[in-house]
């Protein structure tokens, strides 16, 4: 039993010597903050983006890899998914808030190129819109519910999961973040 | 690892149920442990859930000021949806200011009011380690011990399951020490003590864990500076308490 002012000092001495010790044995080099080359493909956060090529509504062949270097939201939707439609047209004004330093990637589950681009049309969605004709990506991404967003940093890395609709502000401060930490980066 | 829980057509975000589910055990646990430590229960329940909901609103209240552009020409989301757009730490402070004014106004015995609190922080911290088990971004560092859980294909130390022994281990110290109390306050500093010191020793075994820029974990730091905190205020009022015992005008 501690009894003593001096036995209580020497507790206390002895825990701040042991725990800073430990702190500085726990120390891992700097390089290793946030290095994504050493993680694996994983659809969690924390972990690297799966790679994905898909053919965009106007044509194009769009792979993830592209955009490395930049954040990258991405957006499983439908048309039949009443909140993906909600919340679209917030996703286009961050888009054109953000042209150039952040990219929205929306992913359709499984629809045909026509109904999507008329859709997109109808609601003004300028930002690429990619058909997942197969599924094959909405399974590499775990995706069993719409709509579902994931936020990639510029370094490929999934940061943030979300199923369920997100508003604009919440998307504008997750992309913020991100270049704040970019910038902080450079 | 489990983000979420499909039952038929419903798919639940595991994280978010444990949140919920463990604000209810907290609340729970907090009224029958000031009802054992002889406080008012019914205040002290209030408090705890005062504190709750006042920083669950201004957590979203300060995130909706924070961004006050994006939501003035959609005032419905301003309470919809509600499943983010939080600023974690303006709900910290908002909830401890709101439980701080409340126990004043209600003239509960701050020590002894922390004490029955204590086990309801601790395993509210358990359950954040919970949810980020379930669905977080979390994870240990690599390892070929056995109790090494498989986690996308790499065997990896079950970090978040050292944080759950640590807040068992700290429950486990309160309950200890509840026979033995000698002043108030003593149970909530000593399974704070138990709680940092144990987190001191397991963040080390993860693996994305907040560093500082020179590479040293932030985790480890704040729990070390709480049980240097914990235990000079514990030594002090051991001594103090003794002290008082010994003097001749003690009551016998």
């Amino acid at each position: 039993m501690l009894r003593s002012r001096f036995s209580w000092a020497v507790l206390l001495v002895g825990l701040a010597l042991l725990g800073g010790a430990w702190i500085a044995v726990s120390q891992e080099p700097a390089a290793t903050v946030m290095e994504a080359d050493g993680l694996v493909e994983a659809p969690a956060a924390g972990y690297l983006a799966p790679a994905f090529t898909l053919t965009s509504t106007m044509g194009e062949q769009v792979a993830l890899s592209d955009f490395r270097g930049q954040p990258v939201v991405l957006n499983f939707w439908a048309t039949w998914c009443p909140p993906c439609r909600a919340e679209m047209p917030q996703f286009q004004q961050v888009s054109v808030r953000y042209r150039g330093q952040a990219t929205i990637l929306g992913i359709d589950q499984g629809e045909p190129q026509s109904l999507v681009t008329d859709f997109a049309n109808s609601i003004g969605v300028t930002y690429p819109l990619l058909l997942d004709s197969d599924n094959a990506v909405s399974r590499q991404y775990d995706v069993n519910a719409l709509p579902k967003t994931l936020f990639v940093d510029s370094d490929g890395v999934i940061r943030e999961i979300y199923t369920g609709i997100i508003n604009r502000a919440v998307l504008e401060d997750r992309i913020e973040r991100l270049l704040a930490e970019d910038a902080a980066q450079e | 690892m489990f983000p979420e829980l499909t039952l038929g057509p419903l798919v639940l975000p595991t994280g978010g149920l444990t949140y919920i589910l463990g604000a209810w055990v907290v609340l729970s646990l907090i009224e029958r442990l000031a009802r054992a430590l002889r406080l008012p229960a019914e205040q002290v329940y209030n408090l705890a859930a005062l504190s709750l909901a006042s920083g669950f609103v201004g957590a979203r209240i300060v995130f909706v000021a924070l961004h006050w552009s994006a939501y003035e020409d959609s005032l419905v989301n301003i309470v919809w949806p509600l499943t983010s757009g939080f600023d974690f730490w303006g709900g910290i402070v908002i909830g401890l200011a709101a439980g701080f004014f409340y126990g004043r106004a209600k003239q509960l015995p701050p020590a002894a009011t922390l004490d029955a609190l204590a086990p309801g922080l601790i395993v509210a911290l358990m359950v954040v380690s919970l949810a980020d088990f379930l669905a977080g971004p979390g994870y240990g560092v690599q390892s070929n011990v056995p109790w090494a859980i498989s986690v996308f294909g790499i065997e990896r130390h079950p970090v978040q399951l050292y944080e759950l022994l640590v807040g068992a281990a700290a429950l486990a110290a309160w309950w200890r020490w509840l026979p033995l109390r000698r002043f108030a306050g003593q149970l909530f500093l000593v399974s704070i003590a138990v709680y940092s010191g144990g987190r001191l020793f397991v963040d080390a075994y993860r693996a994305n864990a907040w560093l500082t820029p020179n590479g040293y974990h932030i985790v480890q730091i704040v729990s070390l500076m709480v049980l240097l905190a914990t235990v000079y205020l514990l030594g002090r009022e051991t001594v103090a308490t003794q002290d008082e015992a010994r003097s001749p005008m003690a009551a016998p």
